[in-house]
């Protein structure tokens, strides 16, 4: 009878002691970090040399799987639903605080909510910035915001899609100086681009990387900066809070993010091992290379930017409100 | 002159450097698989290929991804003619001739055709990139949406010739397709249209799990259960190669589909796969048998086979001279470029002349590669045919839902396929077309986009369509097309009345 | 009733469900300078009752519904549960299990092939493609219980 019954108690010990031994052996199988974008996308090609590099601490494979669909609420909406036990991570732009805000609009259950996720760090943050094609008449923010004022509804701008990041920059910036523009969205960042420099609109909020090229080669002038400070490469362009308008802050930043329940052990190794790639030299080389400058913030203070962010852009879509249709 | 040819030595040069040569076959070998692979496009190779080229350096790793697009296009039509299965979602209009023609036992000759019209059609467009590169981008730029909705709804009357039925028919197909079109986001104003809370179909149904579905998982259902399996197909050497006389069909609708494919392809905007529509329905328009498209027309294969590859040289056109993309594919390889340091942008030309040049002369060697993998294989592939179906259609079935599964990770996407196969096994029966309904999948969204953006451009007047030239241009030349037909349509009807009446006074008399 | 009568008859009222449920969603229609959400699914719905309801009338004689022949109804419904189940089954028994078990089906049940080569045929599918997508070019595919 002893006999019959050992292997089921060893069985029983084994069940007891295994859960413990999963945990101290985090991770054992290929971590999936889901890019809720398109390949070579801003999200993604900032994903690939944080999974390399993390991989790396790790030593164990992160792999980037691109889920894309409804500006990023495809793959957001999969990871805020996906098992918290640490295998799958998320690489978030700004957008993660509009998308529920716009189904709030449109009286749509959420995809998913912010709360949704544990913040693990923050990765980069490109403030935006305007540019309007060189052989428009503005020289400065001042003028342009100016002409706005007496032109309500006559200047238009491009934008990657409605309460898309471009789009909710624009926003903010009506918003806080008073203006009314005409919107054009188009289907992504790269369209709104060629409608610009085709001269079909007026205006366009951009991520700097982008627009950079074509500054230097005298196609588009960039009159202000939605950022904290002065972009490097452009030290001669003024952001708007020194122009006096501060609530026209936009970042479109990119971010680590787990499922809320993911334990917390877990949680502290990832956020380990994320300070320690940003700091990994192949990882800044690639970044160096995107022209994209790393911005790491992790813990509260990464708290504080997320919440101010998500603060002003709720507020933001809730003032666009849905758009007339008369 | 003297420039293109010192700029060209120079771009040869680096062509020819056996590390460039080797990522440039292997490219061009993915891209022909990929193009074989029902469901798996040139986007999903290109993108799941993206990581891989990190390490490399960027003239290799833009020669390798370029291998895969182009080389998708030569692929994509080897299951559209053997087995009426899209390839890709540009290879629709090869199903339906190509494997016409295969049934005639001509699948040889289609596929040679196919492959030497990709080969005429990549290697013309690439002169055309090189010599023309910044003035084309330069003017592609001045298509804004009222420029682009004209040309669009050019591209619907392509819906009119693509029937060998009945008009009526093609027409509903067409609105359903259209229809069909609208699920989704609406991109003006954030509403979404009949997603019934699937984040998923936020972006729509998506052209390649519909294509693939209406045409692939139909063909199974419709020619699986059949009492008769289909008659293998074993073709002698001899019937391999074209016949004298088909080379001479193919030799015009070769030459319109470079040139209308390229010119498609450089537009932004545009969607690269439509070349293939409107090549064939071109072709039809001008053809001296048009009751032959539908039934193995050489024309049918011809035109639409050089016209998509035709669009890839053309989609380089605006990234490389201005750094902007002209669609998703070109938008992948921009990235590919900032990923390896080299801004793209106006100046790409000036400054990195081994680059571009190198990139030009990899895709002359590129065609050349791909003319001699695809040629001798032509042999191979239609030996897939003699597969016994039953083995065969199941792995089809696997390649295409894994295909499918795999570009998004989404199962919601094979559900789409299933749906539409389902829908296109129901509507074969019913004898009704379904390659309007792709058609209409892929203009829905962009015409109503262009439409909407043209008014947001102009604040609600029409007129804009009329101040811009272009636009207008455009326009008038549908107009005058549709009154045309319209005339036609007319006077053979007055004819007929009249020949009756003739032959009612001969009686009487 | 002849096919094509039926077929108008089918396509107007798939328009009809069309413009109930655009009704419903009460997307607005906008005006025609400025089309709202439902303005152009509306159009095409119109268009495609229109199109279906001159199908029907213009239909008069053609082959009649019973001419059809859906005599192999019962394997392409055998082929359809097969997919069906895969994209039921594929995120949940992982990628491998639920191919070789389709696969088995079709051309083990479906299309009576001997055992030994539905089993050597489907194993060296599943597993093939598996290793193909997911080790070789690095896209993950989905595994089910014990990791396969």
């Amino acid at each position: 009878m002893m006999q019959r019954l050992a292997p089921l108690v060893v069985l029983a010990l084994a069940a007891a002691i295994a859960p413990a031994t999963a945990q101290e052996a985090y991770p054992n199988r290929p971590i999936t970090m889901v890019v809720p974008f398109p390949p070579g996308g801003v999200a993604d090609l900032t994903a690939r040399p944080v999974a390399a590099a993390m991989e790396k601490v790790l030593k164990n494979p992160v792999g980037v799987v691109n889920k894309q669909g409804a500006a990023g609420a495809v793959g957001m909406q999969s990871v805020a639903v996906a098992k918290p036990d640490g295998y799958t991570l998320l690489l978030a732009l700004s957008s993660i605080s509009i998308i529920p805000e716009a189904d709030k609009l449109f009286n749509r259950p959420p995809a998913f909510t912010v709360d949704q996720f544990a913040p693990i760090a923050l990765i980069s943050a490109d403030p935006t910035i305007l540019v309007v094609p060189a052989d428009k008449p503005w020289k400065t923010a001042k003028d342009f915001i100016d002409d706005a004022r007496k032109r309500p509804g006559q200047i238009s701008y491009s934008s990657s899609g409605i309460y898309g990041t471009l789009h909710m920059a624009m926003e903010l910036l009506s918003q806080a100086a008073g203006i009314k523009l005409r919107h054009v969205p188009h289907a992504g960042a790269g369209p709104a681009l060629t409608a610009i420099l085709g001269g079909h609109v007026d205006a366009l909020a951009s991520g700097p990387a982008v627009v950079l090229p074509h500054i230097k080669a005298g196609k588009l002038r960039a009159l202000a900066g939605w950022g904290d400070q002065r972009i490097a490469a452009l030290p001669d362009v003024p952001t708007f809070k020194e122009l006096g308008y501060p609530e026209a802050e936009f970042y479109i930043w990119a971010g680590v993010f787990a499922p809320k329940a993911t334990p917390e052990p877990v949680l502290a190794r990832l956020r380990a091992t994320v300070r320690e790639a940003v700091n990994d030299p192949e990882f800044k080389a690639a970044m160096d290379k995107l022209e994209t400058p790393v911005t790491f913030k992790q813990g509260d203070e990464f708290q504080r930017f997320f919440e101010a962010d998500a603060r002003r852009l709720a507020e933001g879509v809730r003032r666009v409100g849905r758009v007339e249709t008369r | 002159m003297l420039e293109v040819a010192q700029n060209l030595g120079l771009g040869f040069s680096v062509a020819l450097s056996p590390a460039v040569l080797f990522y440039a076959f292997i490219g061009c070998v993915i891209g022909t698989l990929v193009g074989v692979l029902p469901g798996v496009g040139p986007l999903a190779g290109i993108s799941l290929l993206l990581p891989a080229t990190f390490g490399m350096d960027a003239t290799r790793a833009i020669v390798m991804l370029a291998g895969i697009y182009y080389g998708a296009m030569y692929g994509g039509s080897t299951t559209s003619i053997l087995m009426r299965i899209p390839g890709e979602a540009a290879s629709v209009m090869t199903c339906i001739d190509g494997y016409a023609m295969a049934r005639k036992g001509r699948a040889g000759a289609a596929l040679a055709i196919a492959a030497v019209g990709s080969y005429v059609a990549g290697t013309a467009s690439v002169v055309g990139l090189m010599v023309m590169a910044p003035p084309l981008a330069q003017w592609a730029l001045r298509f804004g949406p009222p420029e682009q909705l004209a040309l669009l709804l050019l591209g619907l009357l392509v819906l009119a010739y693509m029937s060998s039925g009945s008009m009526l028919k093609a027409l509903a197909m067409a609105a359903l397709g259209l229809l069909l079109g609208t699920v989704g986001i609406d991109q003006m104003t954030g509403y979404m249209r009949h997603a019934y809370g699937v984040v998923e179909l936020g972006d729509g149904l998506g052209v390649v799990p519909v294509a693939v579905g209406l045409f692939g998982v139909a063909e199974i259902l419709a020619t699986a259960g059949a009492p008769t399996p289909p008659a293998v197909i074993r073709p002698r050497l001899s019937e391999l190669l074209p016949s004298r006389q088909e080379w001479r069909d193919s030799a015009w609708p070769i030459g319109r589909g470079s040139v209308l494919g390229f010119l498609i392809g450089i537009l932004p905007g545009s969607a690269h796969i439509i070349a293939s529509f409107v090549s064939y329905a071109v072709e039809k328009r001008l053809s001296r048998r048009p009751q032959d498209f539908g039934h193995g027309a050489v024309a049918g294969v011809a035109g639409p086979e050089s016209a998509n590859n035709a669009a890839t040289s053309g989609a380089f056109v605006p990234m490389l001279a201005l750094g902007v993309p002209s669609g998703p594919i070109p938008a992948v390889m921009l990235a590919a470029l900032m990923v390896h340091g080299v801004a793209p942008g106006p100046l790409l030309i000036h400054n990195q002349p081994a680059l571009f040049w190198g990139f030009i002369a990899s895709m002359y060697v590129g065609n050349v590669m791909l003319l001699i993998l695809n040629l001798p294989l032509v042999g191979l592939f239609v030996n897939i045919l003699r597969v016994p179906y039953p083995y065969l259609y199941p792995a089809i079935l696997v390649f295409s839902i894994l295909g499918v599964y795999a570009v998004n990770a989404s199962v919601v996407d094979v559900w789409i396929m299933l749906v539409m196969g389902v829908l296109g096994y129901v509507l074969r029966k019913l004898d009704f077309e379904t390659a309007p309904i792709v058609l209409g999948v892929v203009l829905a969204p962009l015409i109503e986009l262009s439409l909407r953006q043209s008014l947001a451009m102009s604040d609600g007047r029409y007129s804009i369509f009329l101040e811009h030239r272009i636009a207008a241009a455009l326009l008038a030349f549908g107009l005058a097309l549709v009154l045309l037909n319209l005339y036609t349509f007319v006077r053979r009807g007055l004819d007929w009345r009249a020949r009756l009446a003739l032959a009612g006074k001969g009686d009487s008399s | 009733m002849s096919v094509d009568r039926v077929s108008g008859i089918g396509l107007a009222a798939l328009a009809l469900l069309v413009l109930e449920e655009t009704w419903r969603q009460r997307l607005p229609l906008g005006s025609l300078a400025n089309p709202g959400p439902a303005y152009f699914p509306g159009v095409l719905a119109l268009l495609l009752l229109v199109a279906g309801v001159a199908l029907s009338a213009l239909a008069g004689a053609g082959p009649g519904v019973a001419s059809l022949s859906w005599r192999e109804w019962r394997h392409s419904v055998a082929i359809f549960a097969a997919c069906m189940f895969c994209a039921v089954a594929l995120e949940r028994l992982g990628y491998r299990l639920t191919i070789f078990a389709a696969l088995g089906f079709l051309v083990g049940v479906i299309e009576e092939k001997p055992v030994a080569a539905t089993v050597v045929f489907a194993g060296a599918l599943a597993l093939g493609t598996f290793w193909l997508f997911d080790t070789l070019l690095r896209v993950p595919l989905p595994r089910g219980p014990f990791g396969l």
